[in-house]
């Protein structure tokens, strides 16, 4: 079920209506009966894999928070993980067709993390089964996320919240924005990433290759954080604030900043998870000091980081998809990051020599820098195979001759339609500019007096009634994230 | 001291009590604060949400298509005046191109609304009836037999649902969407309407947003007629005339008895009409099946694809294509209508009655732009319509050496 369907909106306001007529004590139950019925949508399938793991999860919080034993919590993050990893990667080593459940990675990720926090007494185990339950299939974030720690979403789904009109406003004007953002430009764009990989007879035009690579990029923006945003708002009518998963990150100034501002949570998870226990392992100090004695102190030290970041980065590329432009969309970012942790003493020092400033030119200079550097490792995310990642790559660089410049984008788009998506892309540009200077548009938007408030929502609406793709003729474009 | 002490522990009580008296009022106040502000919030919640709806009523009909599809002919049906209508034209595109409304009333008085629209299934018509009947008692209701040749179980075609969406009556809305969808979860989209038409944006025009619609520049006291202004020629109509009938499909069976049923049960007299079609030749095995069905419930019809019946039609120059009537045919078609009606029902004369002025205005509007076909300039020269052509001596071709193509479904 997408969440954009009248079957989820439905499904979401029946669920919001018997949370606040439910006593405050209880109204958690309204949210579980809700996740249920949205699991049960998936089929039998996701509701028996999610309750698997949901059980696995609860007996392993009791089992180790009595004892807190390493060996049954790697027992139980193999029982947790691997089971991810057979139902995600097995059908594509082997070729066989499983049911994968909704959900599966964020169910999963967010057990998993549950079982590391009761294990370092960050969480305290849940007794309660159900609740455990609902915990990782609360149903708006099953979706696609965010990925919550027990800490920020436990106590926030468990407790019962008093309807506050607030809320329920700003709620609502969130999930408009993100389907604003899905159905009118995301979804919208998905012609010019299809027409990048259809074969055509003669070469495509480098600047073609190049924009639709750049509007791949603004469309898988747009069409994870609308979604995220469609979640959050209907979190926020329940009072439940989930964390910010996207905070605008083509305003990075650095590779490593893109990635704290791009898919928030699941940075997170393997920072916390995996990335610093395996920088603080004896391993690691062992091998930092032996490469001190290499490289120095300083620059050995880092050595431990720069690996542990490589092989974080390989993993979230595989956690995408098992297949070869993964694990090189993985590897590419791990060696930029790792990179730039191994070099960056010498940054410094050039900074020093040359006397380079922190901010003024230097900003614009690190935005581009950094969008040019994430732009490329997007020619191996929509493409299928490497080759045609690196031919495409390839053609970037020829054949800058715009003669064809009208024929071929009105080939993939009418002109009116590339009007709509370009003055819906400023849109959300004004407002991305205005949060990034710490403007909280949303908030102001919604203490507003409604006077003001509803032409601009009423607008919002028929916009994305109007404007939306989605309907007659249209082939339903899932999210692109619910696969993962 | 100690009196003192004794003091204040007499006056302990006291101030407890102001203490606790104090803290419940204050209790109330933010209880009843927030009484007040919540239902504030309901009240603006229910307004906002009220004139959401409205607006997206209002943008779902002007995405709608508003010409052949037939939203048209419903919306505007709801302005006639209740009972002024005395012949009612249920069916496809046959019928609102072939019964001209304007010649029914300028030579008749006959008040005729075509309530048809393209590709209109028995299901749809069957609805649309029940709805047209709420407000109108007509004289006689004329069914179009166009739809008992149909084969599709469903309504694949969006706009064959989309001639529904100017049904109010949301019980006959849904009861027709749901007999044009084979999944009742298809229908959820079609009754919501802007998810099957809001990609009409690009077809606006300023015309859409006006309502009643201008019904394609026809007026809003347009009865229905659909004129097709162009002449495709035809030599050898496929016309086949004998007993051979067909099986119907079985659902456009099931809606037409229950027209047959609705009509008897309101009283109204029921009759079946073959518009007149150069292509025939496949359809009169079905018309056959049709009119035998009718017979069963003591309804007759007439069929003027008969080639007995003759009346002046010319297959050389009366029709926009293989089907359908052009103006001029609709005038020679509509001439011998009117005069059937008033012979077999006695449909009255209703000119001068100033219920009915708004027949008179569509009259004027429509024959003021083809001012050729008036009653007079037909007298005169009857011939004259299109003189650079050599018409056949006799209005309808012979039939002889025409073979009828093998036609879908069970023969009986």
């Amino acid at each position: 079920m997408s969440i954009l369907s009248i079957e989820f909106l439905l499904l979401a306001a029946g669920t919001l209506i018997v949370y606040y007529l439910l006593p405050l004590k209880i109204r958690w139950i309204a949210l579980l009966a809700g996740s249920v019925a949205f699991v049960c949508f998936s089929g039998w399938q996701s509701i028996a894999h999610l309750s698997a793991a949901a059980l696995v999860m609860w007996t392993g919080g009791i089992l180790l928070d009595r004892h807190k034993s390493r060996v049954l919590l790697a027992g139980l993050l193999v029982l947790d993980l691997g089971a991810m990893a057979f139902l995600k990667y097995y059908p594509s080593l082997s070729g066989a067709e499983l049911i994968l459940p909704v959900g599966l990675s964020y169910f999963t990720f967010q057990s998993a993390g549950y079982l590391i926090d009761v294990y370092r007494g960050k969480a305290e185990a849940q007794k309660n089964p159900l609740k455990a339950w609902l915990f990782i299939g609360y149903f708006p974030q099953l979706a696609q996320g965010p990925i919550s720690t027990w800490k920020e979403l436990g106590g926030l789904l468990m407790t019962g919240h008093r309807l506050e009109p607030e809320n329920i406003v700003s709620g609502f004007q969130l999930m408009l924005w993100g389907m604003f953002k899905k159905m009118v430009i995301a979804d919208r764009l998905a012609a010019t990433t299809t027409a990048l990989l259809q074969e055509s007879e003669t070469p495509l035009p480098g600047w073609f290759i190049a924009g639709g690579v750049i509007l791949y990029a603004i469309r898988l923006y747009l069409d994870f954080s609308g979604g995220m945003d469609v979640i959050r708002g209907i979190s926020r009518m329940a009072g439940i604030e989930l964390p910010e998963n996207f905070r605008r990150p083509f305003f990075s100034q650095s590779v490593g900043e893109y990635w704290r501002r791009w898919h928030i949570t699941l940075g997170a998870w393997f920072r916390s998870y995996l990335l610093y226990p395996l920088t603080t392992s004896r391993a690691a100090i062992g091998l930092g000091k032996a490469a001190s004695g290499v490289f120095g102190k300083k620059t050995g030290r880092t050595v431990p980081t720069a690996l542990a970041t490589l092989l974080v980065f390989l993993l979230i590329g595989i956690w995408h998809t098992a297949n070869w432009n993964a694990v090189i969309f993985g590897a590419y970012f791990g060696i930029v990051m790792a990179a730039s942790t191994l070099m960056e003493q010498v940054w410094k020092t050039m900074r020093t020599t040359l006397n380079l400033p922190k901010k003024g030119w230097m900003s614009p200079f690190r935005l581009v820098r950094t969008l040019l550097l994430v732009l490329l490792a997007q020619y191996f995310a929509f493409t299928p195979d490497p080759a045609t990642g690196f031919s495409l790559l390839g053609g970037t660089f020829r054949n800058w001759n715009f003669t064809e410049f009208a024929t071929l984008t009105t080939g993939v788009m009418e002109a009116r339609e590339w009007i709509i998506a370009g003055a819906a892309c400023l849109i959300v540009l004004v407002i991305d500019i205005l949060c990034e200077k710490k403007k909280d548009v949303c908030g102001a938007l919604a203490r507003t007096h409604f006077w003001y408030r509803w032409p601009i929502l009423i607008l919002l609406i028929l916009a994305i009634v109007t404007f939306g793709v989605y309907g007659a003729g249209f082939d339903g474009a899932a999210f692109l994230y619910t696969q993962f | 001291m100690s009196e003192m002490n004794e003091e204040l522990r007499e006056k302990a009580p006291v101030a407890e009590t102001a203490v606790e008296e104090a803290l419940t009022a204050e209790m109330e106040r933010q209880k009843k604060a927030r009484r007040r502000k919540l239902a504030g919030f309901a009240v603006r919640a229910a307004c906002f949400s009220i004139l959401t709806v409205l607006l997206l009523i209002y943008a779902t009909y002007v995405f709608t298509p508003k010409h052949d599809y037939g939203i048209c002919s419903m919306v505007t049906y709801y302005n006639q005046e209740p009972d002024t209508i005395d012949v009612l034209t249920i069916g496809t595109s046959l019928a609102y191109a072939g019964i001209n409304t304007n010649v029914l009333w300028e030579e008749y008085g006959i008040s005729a609304y075509n309530l048809c629209s393209a590709e209109q299934p028995f299901w749809v018509s069957y609805y649309t009836l029940k709805e047209a009947l709420k407000t109108q008692h007509p004289k006689v209701i004329l069914l179009d037999a166009k739809p008992s040749i149909y084969t599709r179980d469903y309504s694949k075609r969006g706009r064959t649902i989309l001639s529904t969406y100017g049904i109010r009556g949301i019980e006959n809305r849904i009861g027709a969407t749901l007999a044009c969808v084979e999944k009742p979860a298809d229908a959820v989209s079609y009754l919501l309407g802007l998810p099957e038409v809001h990609n009409n944006y690009k077809k606006l025009k300023w015309s859409d947003f006006a309502f009643p619609p201008d019904n394609g520049g026809r007026g809003s006291t347009w009865k229905g007629y659909i004129e097709s202004d162009v002449i495709e020629r035809h030599e050898k109509p496929s016309v086949v005339w004998n007993s051979t009938k067909r099986n119907m499909n079985p659902r456009e069976e099931e809606y037409a008895r229950k027209i047959f049923a609705l009509a008897q049960e309101k009283g109204i007299p029921i009759v079946l009409i073959g518009l007149p079609n150069p292509d025939y030749a496949n359809d009169h095995m079905y018309y056959n099946a049709l009119w035998t069905i009718a017979a069963e419930y003591g309804i007759d019809g007439v069929n003027y694809n008969d080639p007995n019946i003759r009346f002046g039609l010319r297959y050389s120059t009366d029709f926009a294509d293989w089907q359908h009537l052009n103006v001029k045919g609709s005038v020679t078609f509509s001439r011998k209508l009117g005069k059937d009606l008033r012979e077999w029902f006695g449909v009255p004369d209703r000119r001068g009655d100033p219920r009915y002025a708004s027949w008179d205005e569509c009259a004027k509007t429509w024959y003021d732009k083809y001012p050729e076909f008036e009653s007079s300039a037909w007298e005169k020269n009857p011939l004259d319509w299109f003189p650079e052509e050599k018409l056949p001596p006799e209005g309808v071709l012979p039939l002889d050496n025409v073979s009828a193509p093998e036609a879908e479904g069970e023969k009986i």
